[in-house]
């Protein structure tokens, strides 16, 4: 939309920052309305950040970015030449989430999880769900995520998910969930990092807000791990297990051992001895009594999972199926982020719950399904097809950007295995402003706030606000450009 | 704490430290540079590598004895081995790129300050070049590098909390102290032996890398003894840069870091051996006899290499039954 047409009180007096500002009908923005005026939460920070030259907001971003290099706040690329370290790049314009619209996402988030967590402890049980046709039998049993390792294990407050990082989008209907992340989602201490950024960057903006603060995450984090200590004791010892310093998360995992005062370990560093597991320290060994593990199941013990992992601990599990350990998220949670399952989300929370759910799921065809796989097969070139295994952008088709040639091959693999692969309209993600060339510019994002349930639940009003920052691309992903933003949640 | 996290404060005080002794061995290079005849430079350059127990690049050390021009590319090839050479396990690149890697690993243990500094240390050495400093003033260059290994260790000092990590960051730096202090006296003798003729500067340059010509100056109104010198720089506690204060510290550090642990008895009992080394046996040698002396620097430098193995089977890499029974 041209400046021209924003109308008085709206984006014009915005001043230089968002002089050039067009938002575009098709998505939601964040920041203006479709009339071009600011929305009541923001006009505060457009006030504040209008009159202020583009260029000093650059320079402010660009200091951010390198106080991230400085205090080494990157993730870790792989490729030719060798491992690269890079910052995820943050777009300093926040953007602001009013109260009731977090209050209804907050309300939401705390009804999937407790929903998933029912339907973990119910199919590695009883399996109801199961018995009572709510889902099929073999897309649960038959997911690669199901650990038949895990049935009849005995879980602490049958909390099987820990940690949740649930990645919501908004469109002109509101609120979805793309996904939910079960297993070791990754993300919550770039939320941190940008929010002290920002703080730093724009403090007298900041002060003018009333910004819930999000800072107590790693006293929850740790309280809500403690709560599932076998010994049931009030200073339990808890380790990060993390797979070492080439996973890209590496970063994140040594900032939250830091935050919640716990030893950072790698696989190595674990022993299990008679059913009981032990760290090697300086003093000899150690008990301990929870492991909140950033690795993938597979990796967890050679004896259970995967016998050509080098990373794990011979045993451990051994240990935890005795109740002697507690590990963080459960083994086998994948099955329940599993992109079919996702689809069934809505009716396990009826069936659960006996309550509608809150948050809507995005439209998906399971092609497992004949109707799923014409349709899809029909409309290769308006969907998103996705593996249903599948994590990080990878592993997907985005049928309106591919060339015939690889919607063609993409139908070929489908046909092959139906069951793999599920599709998803493309999704008009909302927008909020940038920092761009020359002025804000409209980027879409999402955000990934995090959930947490120990014996009760808690979660801190902010998310990960992922931002395509490449113009018009609707992949956030840090590993494909995208960058992030901090997510302020006002008090009411 | 955790074995793995001591092991990385462990070697981020060795790297840190060979670091730091690099710098002061090339800065002092420079001073010889500046007005020494080439045959003497090229001794100490002999000096240099000898005690680092290192062949520069391409083999051996040859200098060209009549043409100044060339001993100066000579110079310009060594100190780039020395300082950038991704190659060279030691150089002070790779000495700060490793202990920096190793505090990225165990950053949950290790001070934001501290961190803060090596990270800050290391990307400004990253991207430079020895062209970029030799137009320029290098002896600059080395005192900044220098500088910022100091500020590290004051940080340390003034910071951190005196538990095991404490314990290990200093075990790290002063065995490695020990074993190239013991390396460079050695290859002094070689050089420059205790009989044969003998210059003031030779002697003046050993001491100004261990930081002790001041000392030194006062207590024996600047007479450069060999003798005198060596006894200093091994013998004497109260030398910073001496093999007895660094087994001092070691000493301490492994009472500290094994109380209670029947494990360690092994590192400490060889630690309070050679103190008793340098304390009981030292002064006892001929002061003229260089292969006597030798004979107890490699005896040194042995005791630390095995020192150093003592330490990863006590507190790092010890098998799963000693571990519990401890």
């Amino acid at each position: 939309m041209p400046v021209e047409q924003a109308g008085t009180g709206g984006l014009a007096d915005g001043g230089q920052l968002f002089a050039g500002y067009e938002t575009d009908p098709a998505f939601y923005d964040e920041m203006f309305d479709a009339s071009g005026a600011p929305r009541a939460h923001c006009r505060e920070l457009l006030a504040a950040l209008g009159g202020t030259p583009h260029e000093e907001i650059a320079i402010m971003q660009e200091r951010a970015e390198r106080s991230f290099l400085h205090e080494g706040i990157t993730f870790s690329v792989y490729g030719e030449e060798g491992a690269l370290e890079r910052i995820i790049p943050i777009d300093i314009i926040p953007r602001i989430i009013a109260a009731e619209e977090w209050d209804f996402l907050e309300r939401g988030l705390r009804q999937r999880l407790e929903a998933l967590n029912l339907f973990l402890a119910d199919i590695y049980g009883p399996g109801r769900v199961i018995a009572d046709g709510v889902i099929p039998a073999d897309m649960v049993r038959g997911c690669p995520q199901f650990r038949i390792a895990m049935r009849g294990v005995e879980v602490a407050h049958s909390t099987y998910v820990s940690v949740c990082g649930t990645d919501l989008v908004r469109t002109h209907d509101g609120f979805l969930v793309l996904e939910d992340n079960l297993r070791v989602p990754s993300g919550v201490s770039y939320m941190l990092a940008n929010r002290a950024a920002v703080k730093t960057s724009l403090r007298n903006v900041f002060r003018r807000h009333r910004v819930r603060g999000i800072e107590d995450y790693g006293r929850l984090l740790r309280r809500t791990l403690a709560e599932l200590s076998p010994r049931g004791d009030s200073d339990p010892t808890i380790v990060l297990l993390t797979p070492g310093v080439y996973n890209s998360a590496f970063y994140e995992h040594m900032f939250l051992a830091r935050e919640m005062g716990i030893e950072l370990v790698q696989g190595s560093d674990l022993v299990a001895r008679n059913d009981f597991v032990y760290m090697r320290t300086t003093g000899g060994l150690r008990r301990v009594d929870v492991i909140y593990r950033r690795i993938d199941d597979d990796f967890l013990d050679p004896l259970a999972f995967r016998p050509d992992s080098v990373l794990g601990t011979p045993g451990l599990l051994n240990a935890y199926r005795l109740g002697n350990v507690a590990i963080a998220n459960a083994p086998g949670t994948g099955v329940a982020d599993d992109k079919s399952v996702y689809a069934y989300v809505p009716e396990i929370i009826r069936y659960f719950l006996n309550e509608e759910p809150l948050l809507a799921n995005v439209e998906t065809h399971l092609c497992r399904n004949p109707e799923g796989l014409e349709y899809t097969l029909d409309n290769l070139d308006k969907l998103v097809v996705k593996e249903v295994g599948g994590s990080g952008g990878h592993g997907m088709l985005v049928g309106p950007h591919a060339t015939p040639d690889e919607r063609e091959a993409f139908a070929e693999a489908i046909r092959n295995d139906p069951a793999n692969y599920i599709s998803q309209p493309t999704l008009d993600l909302s927008c909020a402003p940038c920092l761009a060339e020359g002025g804000a510019a409209p980027r879409h994002v999402d955000l990934r706030p995090f959930i947490l349930r120990g014996q009760e639940m808690r979660l801190v009003p902010g998310a990960f606000c992922r931002v395509a920052l490449t113009p018009g691309s609707l992949v956030v992903n840090s590993s494909q450009g995208g960058g992030g933003k901090d997510l302020w949640v006002l008090s009411g | 704490m955790l074995s793995r996290s001591a092991q990385g404060l462990y070697w981020i005080g060795r790297y840190l430290e060979r670091a730091q002794h690099g710098c002061r061995l090339i800065a002092d290079q420079f001073e010889t540079m500046k007005d020494r005849p080439v045959d003497e430079i090229d001794k100490s350059w002999r000096r240099l590598y000898q005690g680092l127990q290192r062949v520069p690049l391409g083999g051996e050390l040859r200098s060209n004895l009549d043409d100044e021009q060339f001993m100066l590319v000579d110079a310009y090839t060594l100190a780039d081995d020395l300082t950038f050479e991704s190659a060279n396990p030691d150089s002070i690149r790779s000495c700060l790129a490793n202990a920096r890697e190793n505090a990225r690993q165990v950053r949950n243990v290790v001070d934001e300050d501290l961190w803060s500094c090596l990270n800050l240390a290391f990307l400004d050495l990253r991207d430079v070049e020895i062209s970029d400093i030799w137009k320029d003033r290098p002896n600059e260059f080395y005192r900044r590098t220098e500088d910022a290994v100091r500020t590290f260790f004051g940080i340390a000092e003034s910071n951190m909390y005196r538990d095991d990590g404490w314990q290990f960051l200093q075990l790290g730096r002063f065995v490695e102290r020990a074993q190239l202090l013991a390396g460079l006296i050695d290859a002094q003798l070689t050089v420059y032996p205790v009989g044969g003729p003998q210059a003031d500067p030779d002697w003046l340059s050993l001491l100004r890398i261990c930081a002790a010509g001041d000392s030194y100056g006062r207590l024996h109104s600047m007479q450069f003894d060999p003798a005198a010198v060596v006894d200093f720089l091994v013998a004497d506690p109260l030398v910073s840069r001496s093999i007895r204060y660094a087994v001092a510290r070691i000493c301490e550090a492994l009472d500290a870091a094994s109380a209670g642990r029947p494990l360690a008895v092994e590192a400490g009992r060889r630690a309070g051996r050679l103190a008793a080394l340098i304390d009981y046996d030292w002064p006892n040698r001929d002061p003229a006899d260089d292969e006597a002396i030798r004979a107890t620097l490699h005896a040194i430098g042995d005791s630390c290499r095995r020192l150093h193995d003592d330490i990863d089977d006590a507190y790092f890499s010890y098998g799963i039954e000693e571990g519990a029974d401890a």
